[in-house]
This record gives C-alpha cells, structure tokens and sequence, in this order.
C-alpha cells in the first residue's frame, strides 16, 4: 500500500503562555513541533505499512525550518518526503492550500491519503476534506481505527457522546485521523540523525505548475485578520490572597454549592 | 441571494442539539443579512425529528428517503447541491461537529464556496461575513474578515451560540420524497458502535473533580483521587488525560468524551479547550484552578484560582479529610 | 623401589582411551571456540581497554575469593575449597602429564609429597561440593535456584572426584605398594576391597567408568556454568577498566553489537542470585530481576551472533527462540533504578547495569515500546532543557529575590559555578536545597555563581533512559558553555548530574578545559575542615542519613555527609539497617522519578520503614530526587507523624540559623 501522509509543523502551546505581537502569534519562545494529529496520522501509516507491506511518503508545506517536521517522521519509518516550499504559498486559506496540495499529490498514485483531524495551532479541520474533493476521492474525517481491507478501507469515526460509526471506504481515499488512535513511537535524536542524509524533495509553486496569483492572500477568500489573547478571567470570580486563603475561599463555596459538610 | 440555511443534524433517530444553536445564529444575523432562515433535514423519516425545528426557522426542507437515516456525505452533497443552487444562501450553517467537520469543507470545496470553521462568533457587514475562532488551543482568538462572496459554508463551535425559543419564527415546512440518490456512492455506512461502558457514569455525578494536562502523569492521579474522595465526588478528566491512558477514556468530558452537568465541576490543570468546554459549560458551579491566568477555562468557570494544582490539591484534600 | 606414578596400569585398550579422548578434546574446543567467537565479535563493537593496574586485584578477588566471601561466609569457604580443590587437580594433571610425556620428574620423593597434595585437592573438592549442594538443598539459601543442572553438576563432580578415589583405591589394594598411605585417601578406601584379587578385578571396571565421567564432564564444561571459570576473571579484570566512549547497542530493541566487555560478563555469571537479592526493584516484588534481565541477553547473544546457530539445523530453532523473546519484550529494563547494587554484590562484577542501559537505548532508538510518561520527559528534555515543564527558561525562578551572579554572561564572574541541576531548580520541593545551599555558601563567603535561566540539563536523565543522541547533545550544549565562559570548578546539587558531569563528559570533552567537579556535600565538608563552616548552635536531634546511589555506590562519598552530620554538635546519627555502601535505593534513579510501570512498587516506602526502625526524628539525605522521593513517600506511606526529611543542606542551613532556609517548609 502507497500512503501519503500530510503533515504540518505547529507551535506547542500547551503548557506555554502566548504573546501577541501585531495581531500576530509571537513565535519566539515557542517551540516547533509536529502537530500532534498528525503525529498520529504518520504512526498509522508506519503502522499499516509495518504489518502489510508498502511506502509512506509524507509532505508539509512550510518555511524552511519546517524541514524537521519531514525528518522527524522519516525517523518515524516514514520512507520519503516532499517539501513545498515558496513564499507564494504564505497568506492562503484551506481551501487553496488544498489546491496546492492536490497540485503536489495528484500523479503520485497514492491509495491512501492521512491526515491530522486538525491542526493544533488555527484548528481548521478542512485541509484533508478539501483535498479529498479537489482529487474527486471519498474521505472521512474523525478516524480512530483503520481497517484495511481488499481495495478499501474500514474507518471507525469518532463521534460525539462517546459513540462512533464505522464507514467503509474504497481505495485510493483520504481519511483525517483523531489523537488517540494509537500511541505514537518515540523519535530519538539517534533515529533522526540517521535521516539526515536522505534526500528530501522540494517543489515550488513552480514546480506545480501554480501560478503565484491564485496562491496566497490574494486568492483567500480572508480579507482581514487579527489575533488577541482572550480577556483574562472573564466571567469567573478570580478568588484571590494567599494560598491557605484561596483554599478556604474555594473549600466555603464546594460546602456551601455542594452542600458539604 | 439571501438568507441563511442551516443543515439539521441527527444520529440514531434524534435531532442533534446543536442545530438549534446554528438556528440561533442564523435567525440573530438574519436581519442583518437580509432573508430568511431555512433549514434543511435530510433523514429516512424526516417528519419525526422535524418537531424541536419548528417555530424555529422560517422554512424548513424535509428530504426523505430510507438510506438518509445515517449520515453519508456522499449522499447529502448532490441533495445540498440542488437546494443551494434552487434558493441561493448567503451563508451555510452547521454545527462544528463530526459530521459538520465532514460535511461542511466537502460541500465547500465541491461547490466552490469560501468555508469558515467552528466559529465562535459571527456578524455581518457590508455583504461580508466577518467571525470570531478561538485558536491555540482556545488561548487566542482570532478574528477574521471574509472577503465579500455570494455564499459562504460556515462551522459553529459547541456551545457558542443559543438555541432560539420555540415560536421565534413561524415555520413553513415542505416535504420532497426522494426516489432517487444519485450518484451511486463510493462511501458506505456500516454501523454505530456504543462506547465501552465502565464502572462508573461521570455524568450520573453530583461533583466531578476533573483533571487536565496538568497532572502530568498517571503517578499524579491518586493524588486527585484523594481529593475525590475527601469531597465524595467522581473523577473526570480533559481529553489529554484520557488519551495518554492515565484515566479510562469513560471518564472524558467533553463533545468526544461525555457532556456532564453536575452540581460543581471542580476543573484542575484544565486549560480548557473548546471541545471540553462544550462537555461541561452547563455544570452549576465550575471552580477552576490553573497556573496561567489565561487559561481559557476561567471565562467559563464561576470561580477561578491562578495557582499550581499541587499546591491547592493537599490543602484542599486536607481541609475536607476527615 | 623407587616410588612412581604408574600410568594406565591394569588397562588394556589405552588406545580407545586416546580415541574418546580426543573425541572429548573436539567437544570441549568446539564450545571455547564458539564463546571465544563470540567475544571476538564483541571485540570489534567496543574494545575494552586493559590496563595493569587492574590487573592485580582482579587476581586477587578471583584467587581468594574476596567478593564471594564479603558476601557469605559459607559461600566463600565453599568456593574457596572448590577452586582450589579444582585448580590443584587441574595443575596436577597437567603435571602428569608433561611427567608422562615429556620430562619425567614424578617419581621419589617428589611424587609422594605431589600425591598428598592431590590427594588433599580431591578431599577439598568433595567436601566443598557437598557444602555446594548442602547450601542449595538442605540450608535455606533463598536466592539460590534448584534448576536441573544446578544439582546435576556437582553431583556429577562429584562422581568426577570420588571415582577418581575408587580407581586409586583399587590399585592400592590390589598393588600395595609400600608408599601407599600417602595417598591417604585412597589408602583408607583400599580397605573396602575384600582382597587384591577382587580390587584387581573390579580396577578396569572402574577406571574406564571414571575416565567415562570424567571425559563427559570435560566436554560438557564449556557448556556448563563452570565456564565462568574462565569468564568470571575476565570480567573481574575488564570491570576494572575506565569507562569507555559509550558505544551504543541499537538495533530493534535489542542487544546487539555488545562490547567484549558485556560478553564476558554474560558468561561470567553463575547464577548466585546475590543482585536479585540486592535489588531494590526485586526486593519489593516488581517483575525485574537483574539475574533475568542478563541471561535473556546471554541468549540472545548466542542466537544471534553463535557460529553454532549459524548452521543450518539450528536456524528454525534460533528463529523461534528470538521470536518467542521479540514477543516478550525487553520493558522490564525500565524497572532498573540503576542503583548499582547488583553490582556491589557480583562476585564477578558482571551485573546488567550497563547492560540495562543498552538495553533502553534499543528500546529508546527502536521508539515504541517507551511508556508515554518518559516519551514526555524525553521531550521536554529535548525541548525545554529540563524534565519537569514545558516551558524555556525555568530555573532561574528559585533565585528570585537572591543576588546571584549569573556566570552564563560576560563580565560575571566567581571562584565556583554552583551547577544547580534540573530537578533542584524547577520542583518546588527541591528548590529548599538550592535556597539553603546558596545561603550556606553566602555565610561561608564562598564565591559562586549559577548559569541563571541558561543552564541545561547534564544529560544525566537521558544517559539513564538510553536516549544516547540526547544525552550526547547536551554533554555539548554543557561544554560549548562552560568552554566559552572558562568554567572549570563545578559544585553540583545533585549526585547524578555529578556523576554524569564528572564521569561521562570527560569522555566527550578531548578539547575542553579540565573540569573540577564537586558533589555539594564534598564542599561543605571541605569548608568545615577549612574552618570555614562552623557550628556554634547546639541541635539536638536523632537523625539518620539515607544515602544516595550516586553519591555512595557509584563515587563511594559516604564519610563527607556523616562528618558534617557528626559536626553539629548535639546532633546524634542512627545508621539504619542498610547504609553507606550497602544503602537501598529510594527508587527515583534511572528515570523512574518520571514514569510509572504496570506492577511498579513503592521503593520509597520500604527504604523509610528501615528508617521507622531507628527511631530517628529526621531523615536526612542529599539528592533532590531521593528528597521527593521520600517526602512522598511519608506523605503516602503514613510516616508524616514519625519524621521529617530533609536534605542535608537544609540541616546545615538550620544548623547555622540562616533565617532564609528557617522559612522552609521542611520539618
């Protein structure tokens, strides 16, 4: 089986404070990584590969630094990667991200393309099925199993209310994958200096036969955006003073909300 | 060239919530926008599940046929398609739900349409659409300015909008039997599956002490655990936790994991993503305790305290042990 | 009549002998042959250095028996009298044989004294090989196993030993030669033959069952556990050895390409279980056992990399046995503390720790059998520099309000750089001993300095999880700034990062300064000696003081802390049941501090029920992971009215009334 697998370098936020700068995210203390959903989704691919045979190609679309994110999953077991890479591609929406996208994957006779459900920095949740339609495949979104089967695919999909549905998908497909579909390897910094010397492919808008006004924020169909931080404690009743303070403060309104003794 | 249309959503022969709060945000924009609000249910027996819709948008579009009892994107687009190019909506509305997530940027990317994505808020001007998103893991928000476009697919975020009352507008409904669905579809439904049943049902709990990425480690949790049980209460806890395998995945609040409504949520190194939010805004008290003041969960909690939870977590296990 | 050595008299036949025996000799090359390739092939992944200072009491410990008696008394006669016993008749036979084909010198007097001497050898053997099976089967030696050829062998030696005095006898009584009672064994055996016709007779039987046995337990001694005979000195000498650049075993999560040293130490083992004895991890009934963990290696080294297995019948088996431990996995390595008691007790100073080390770096470079928890502590480590949080710039916070020095920048400068670690500067628990060291330091006017929010991790945590490429990076990052600010007289908080400092980053530092590194308590020490820390306030206390791993086994500072203690005056020190060298470990080395393991026990809560038993009212120690550990551990373990911990420098912080340090929670 010939697996694609897209996958995107985000900041990690989770434990980090954020600053703004200019309506915009202040990335310098902040660390790169690879989006936690895609982690999964590379996990996967190397997974069904491991146990049935075939490749795992993977492609991000980034700035030169994001590079890491290809070699990270290259030491995953991922067997090769494409790196688009142009400053034409900076500003543009999903929707020609996709176009991009599909510009890259579309003569690369892949039968199963994974992506992350979301990205963990904007959280869009659309690249993969945007992708899926501007190749004409079937997709499915919310994955936490994959079957594969005889020209198709069985997907289990995450659905609210601890409940899920299995859908069957035939082959070639594009299917966005949840965290916790597996628990992904570690990558030692050992697996990926053993990958830095393969050879990464870089394409340029060029390359895909784009022509640079239909990319970027000339072709989004954003006209304005800015970032602020939320209001800090709106809405709750921040209890203040010091620490034995606070917990009795919060210990008086569990007796009195709870009806604790 | 106007109004809004919102796609109904229902699973296993019930009309999901969260269509209602899309109707909300259509019938407060709707002014604005100019035109009505229409919502279209495509369902096996869409007449059963169309009650909780009336008196809450102008038109409603029941589509029958017996293979719509599941949802199939594939079998929804081309039905869409039609009732899109038939009344020509300025915006598309669906909840940011699986199936919204499924739906919404296959409908957008199949008819060429701008698509915005769990929206956490929304307005409209000068023929644009303009919405709120919380990004980072709901510790930013962004806000974004559509160019102007003829119809725009927009996702809503759980829990961000109100379900309008019943009679906030009066309802022509219509009914189309479909014989047919054509084309024949590549995507099959096979089954729904129930998620596995533990020992305890968080959402049965009077109080829930819930813990989030800030435990740290299973080596941490007996220490919540303590607490718990000095309080008499269940322990829950964010999806991080769950998917890490350092709590069953029956104890995830959340829309993935299960919505609870207790009488006090006590929210421990819970920084409070959407998605968790949405799984517990509607708890009586919510008291929060977070090392980062920004922490989006204090904009829904009642209380909140900027501490670190190991520091809170004895003195409160101690003030209640005993 | 002079006396002689008679040679195959009354055997006919001599030349079977000579066909079975060679026979035997094929057999007994063929299995030193296939260890010795194994070993070579260990040769070339890491050669062992050899120097001649180890030499000397690798000697020693193997020809008195050192290690095996301080760790039994019983044990260490049995070994002494089977050793030498063996040796004796080894060097005997030889003897016979150069008399019988090259020099004839066996004969007089010589030959009487040489036949006592043999005769006392086979007498010491048969006494120590019933002591051998005594100790497996009558005294109740727990750590002892029963498997088949734990009992097989020295019977079978045994049967070596008391033929070879039947066969003796025979000849005696049938013979009588007139020197005949000073083979005084056989010469009092003679007499249960009715007369020298009869011992005539029944001699051939005898002899050739004798020389049966003994050819059987020749060609099967390669095979046997007696190989260590020849491994165990090996590995004794080898342990010796300074530490080597750490080559890394990694392949598929298992152990290839082992260093000559780690062959040999698989082969030295016997089994005795002292390490499953020692170990803490063991001891508390967790599914790890040092012994286990280094006969899954051996076998897997000899799947692997055995000529034997090579060939071709053998294959199906060899895939089946490395299939049958793929499946088991090798997760029981996270369970090891490193805490080096198992190699404290190894009489052949062949215990896993190093393996167990190779064994993670597999596990750590193959990537999917490592518990999430680590996986995380790992990241962080990569990317913030530190275990604990996710976040840059961390380990300043603790100094807040303290005019240190920051020595990571230009134009600061001091006599020491206090290394503060990962653990001292970000647990707020921990950063009591970074507030009351820099405070001692201070009243003590010592000059010092910290790297502020720049220091990075030592690569400590990372060297003991096996995530060499880490470990190696920041060995790098440490040195690129400790060169660029000309810093070489470190003082750490931490017995790891001193370790790791002191031992491992020399291995990497070919160009860089000469470092001086100091563990905290070798300090304080250094400057009560000076004069220069006193202590004027009386403390009256019972404290005892739990010693570090790696501050006591693997540097052997076990005197600094206890003068310091023994310097406050007042202060009275219970030693608990397991100290100094013989500690047991709090169970927060080896990573364990960050993750948790299916079946894992409280190591910490079994140290302080030693601890319970002195009656002490403070336990003292002196590494910020054993004070969380143990701190926790009084919380869960139900000791909080008992006693306090506290790390050492804490105490002497309270000792000196430095009112900073009096804010501490501690106690």
């Amino acid at each position: 089986m010939k697996i694609l697998v897209l996958v995107k370098n985000v900041p990690e936020v989770a434990e980090a404070e954020l600053e703004i700068e200019q309506g915009a995210l202040d990335l310098e203390d902040l660390e790169m990584v690879v989006n936690e959903w895609d982690n999964y989704a590379v996990e996967e691919a190397v997974r069904l590969t491991e146990a049935a045979g075939g490749d795992v190609h993977l492609m991000t679309l980034g700035g030169e630094d994001d590079e890491d994110v290809l070699r990270r999953g290259l030491a995953m077991g991922a067997h090769s990667a494409t790196h688009l890479c142009d400053e034409a591609f900076e500003g543009s929406d999903p929707t020609t991200l996709a176009r991009v996208f599909a510009a890259a994957v579309k003569d690369g006779g892949y039968d199963l393309i994974l992506t992350g459900v979301q990205s963990a920095d904007l959280g869009q949740a659309s690249t993969g099925v945007l992708l899926a339609q501007e190749l004409g495949l079937p997709h499915a979104t919310m994955a936490i199993a994959l079957e594969p089967g005889a020209g198709e695919v069985t997907v289990t999909r995450e659905l609210e209310n601890n409940t899920s549905e299995k859908v069957a998908l035939p082959l070639p497909a594009v299917v966005t994958v949840q965290s916790g579909i597996n628990q992904p390897r570690y990558v030692s910094i050992m697996g990926i200096r053993k990958v830095r010397k393969m050879t990464i492919e870089m394409l340029e808008a060029g390359d895909l036969g784009l022509e640079s006004q239909a990319l970027g924020r000339e072709a989004s169909s954003v006209a304005g955006q800015s970032l602020a931080l939320p209001p800090v404690g709106e809405g709750a009743q921040m209890l203040t003073g010091s620490l034995d303070s606070v917990c009795g403060q919060a210990a008086a309104i569990l007796r009195e909300k709870g009806g604790l003794a | 060239m106007s109004g809004v249309l919102v796609i109904a959503e229902h699973r296993q022969g019930a009309l999901r919530e969260a269509t209602l709060e899309c109707l909300g945000a259509a019938l407060s924009l709707a002014p604005s926008l100019g035109g009505q609000v229409t919502a279209a249910l495509l369902a096996d027996d869409p007449q059963s599940l169309a009650g909780e819709l009336q008196g809450r948008a102008h038109g409603l579009k029941l589509y029958a046929h017996p293979e719509l009892a599941a949802y199939n994107p594939e079998l929804y687009l081309p039905v869409l398609a039609d009732i899109i190019a038939a009344s020509q909506p300025s915006l598309i509305l669906m909840p940011h739900s699986s199936q919204g997530m499924d739906l919404a940027p296959a409908l957008a990317g199949r008819l060429g349409l701008p698509l915005v994505t769990d929206c956490a808020g929304l307005s409209w001007s000068d023929g644009a659409l303009s919405v709120q998103r919380n990004v980072y893991g709901g510790k930013a928000v962004l806000d974004l300015a559509l160019k102007p476009a003829a119809t725009v697919v927009a996702t809503l975020q759980a829990g961000a909008f109100q379900a309008p009352p019943a009679g906030a507008a009066p309802t022509a409904s219509d009914r189309t039997a479909l014989t047919e669905l054509a084309p024949r579809h590549a995507r099959r439904f096979l089954e729904y599956l129930a998620g596995v049943v533990e020992d305890v049902d968080i959402a049965e709990a009077d109080i829930l002490v819930s813990v989030g990425r800030g435990i740290g480690g299973p080596d941490n949790v007996p220490q919540a655990q303590a607490l718990a049980e000095a309080l008499g209460a269940t322990l829950s806890c964010s999806r991080p936790v769950a998917d890490a395998g350092w709590l069953p995945k029956s104890r995830q609040v959340g829309t993935s994991g299960k919505t609870v409504r207790p009488k006090i949520y006590l929210a421990l190194g819970i920084s409070g993503a959407f998605q968790h939010q949405a799984g517990m805004n509607n708890s009586g008290t919510i008291i929060a305790v977070n090392s980062d003041p920004r922490a989006p969960i204090f904009q829904v909690a009642h209380y909140g305290i900027v501490a670190d939870m190991f520091e809170v977590l004895p003195k409160l296990t101690e003030l209640f042990k005993g | 009549m002079n006396p002689l050595r008679m040679p195959f008299w009354g055997v006919d036949a001599a030349w079977l002998f000579y066909l079975l025996a060679a026979l035997d000799m094929a057999c007994l090359g063929l299995g030193l042959w296939e260890k010795i390739s194994l070993w070579r092939q260990g040769r070339r992944a890491a050669p062992a250095p050899s120097s001649k200072q180890a030499l000397g009491p690798a000697l020693a410990d193997v020809l008195l028996g050192r290690r095996i008696w301080r760790g039994g008394r019983i044990a260490g006669l049995m070994h002494l009298m089977l050793l030498w016993g063996f040796l004796g008749l080894f060097l005997g036979t030889c003897a016979v044989a150069v008399d019988h084909y090259l020099i004839s010198f066996l004969h007089g007097r010589v030959y009487l004294w040489f036949s006592a001497g043999l005769e006392a050898c086979g007498l010491l053997l048969v006494l120590g090989l019933m002591l051998a099976l005594a100790r497996r089967w009558l005294l109740p030696v727990a750590r002892l196993e029963r498997r088949p050829d734990d009992t097989l062998l020295p019977l079978w030696l045994l049967a070596v030993a008391c033929g070879g005095f039947m066969v003796e006898a025979a000849r005696l009584a049938a013979t009588a030669p007139p020197w005949g009672a000073w083979s005084f064994v056989g010469y009092g055996l003679a007499g249960l033959f009715p007369g020298p016709e009869a011992a005539r007779e029944l001699f051939p039987w005898l002899w050739w069952s004798h020389a049966l046995v003994s050819l059987g337990f020749i060609a099967w001694l390669p095979w046997s556990k007696l190989a260590h005979a020849i491994a165990a000195p090996a590995s004794l000498y080898l342990q010796g050895q300074p530490l080597a650049v750490l080559a890394v075993a990694a392949e598929e999560g298992d152990l290839a390409a082992l260093g000559l040293r780690h062959l040999l130490h698989l082969d030295a083992c016997t089994r005795c279980g002292r390490c499953v004895e020692a170990c803490p991890s063991a001891r508390a009934g967790e599914p790890f056992s040092p012994r286990d963990v280094l006969h899954r290696a051996r076998r897997q080294a000899r799947l692997k990399y055995s000529p034997l297995y090579r060939l071709p019948w053998l294959r199906g088996r060899r895939q089946a046995l490395l299939e049958r431990d793929r499946a088991a996995g090798w997760e029981d390595a996270w369970y090891c503390t490193t805490c080096r008691a198992c190699l404290e007790v190894c009489p052949v100073q062949a215990a896993p720790i190093e393996m167990v080390r190779k064994l993670r770096a597999g596990l750590v470079e193959q990537g999917s059998a490592v518990p999430p928890p680590l996986m995380d502590t790992l990241e962080k480590l990569h990317r913030y520099g530190n275990p604990w949080v996710a976040k840059k710039g961390a380990k300043a916070a603790w100094a807040a309000g303290r005019d240190i020095p920051d020595l990571s920048r230009s134009g600061q400068e001091a006599d020491w750089l206090y290394f503060v670690g990962c653990t001292t500067s970000i647990d707020t628990r921990a950063q009591g001993i970074a507030r009351a060291l820099s405070d001692v330091f201070t009243h003590c006017g010592v000059s010092f300095g910290t790297l502020g929010k720049k220091e990075p991790c030592c690569g400590d945590i990372a060297r003991r999880l096996g995530e060499q490429g880490l470990m190696e990076e920041q060995i790098e990052a440490t040195r690129d700034l400790l060169n660029g600010r000309g810093l070489t007289r470190l003082v750490c908080t931490s017995p790891h990062c001193f370790d790791t400092i002191k031992k491992v980053h020399p291995l990497f530092l070919e160009e860089g300064l000469p470092l001086r590194v100091l563990h905290y308590s070798q300090m304080l020490h250094r400057l009560w000696r000076q004069g220069r820390l006193t202590f004027d306030h009386p403390m009256p206390l019972k404290v005892t003081f739990h010693d570090p791993c790696f501050l006591a086994r693997h540097n052997r500072i076990v005197d600094e802390p206890r003068g310091l203690l023994g310097a406050i005056p007042g202060l009275e020190l219970v030693e608990m049941a397991e100290h100094g060298l013989n500690a047991l470990c709090c169970g927060g080395g080896g990573g364990r501090m960050w993750h948790e393991i299916p079946g894992q026990a409280n190591l910490a809560v079994r140290r302080l029920e030693q601890a319970a038993a002195t009656g002490a009212e403070l336990v003292v120690t002196a590494c910020p992971l054993c004070l969380i550990m143990l701190e926790d551990a009084r919380k869960t373990g139900g000791f909080e009215d008992k006693f306090g911990i506290i790390d050492l420098s804490e105490l002497v912080a309270r000792a000196l009334r430095l009112t900073a340090a009096m804010d501490e929670e501690a106690v």
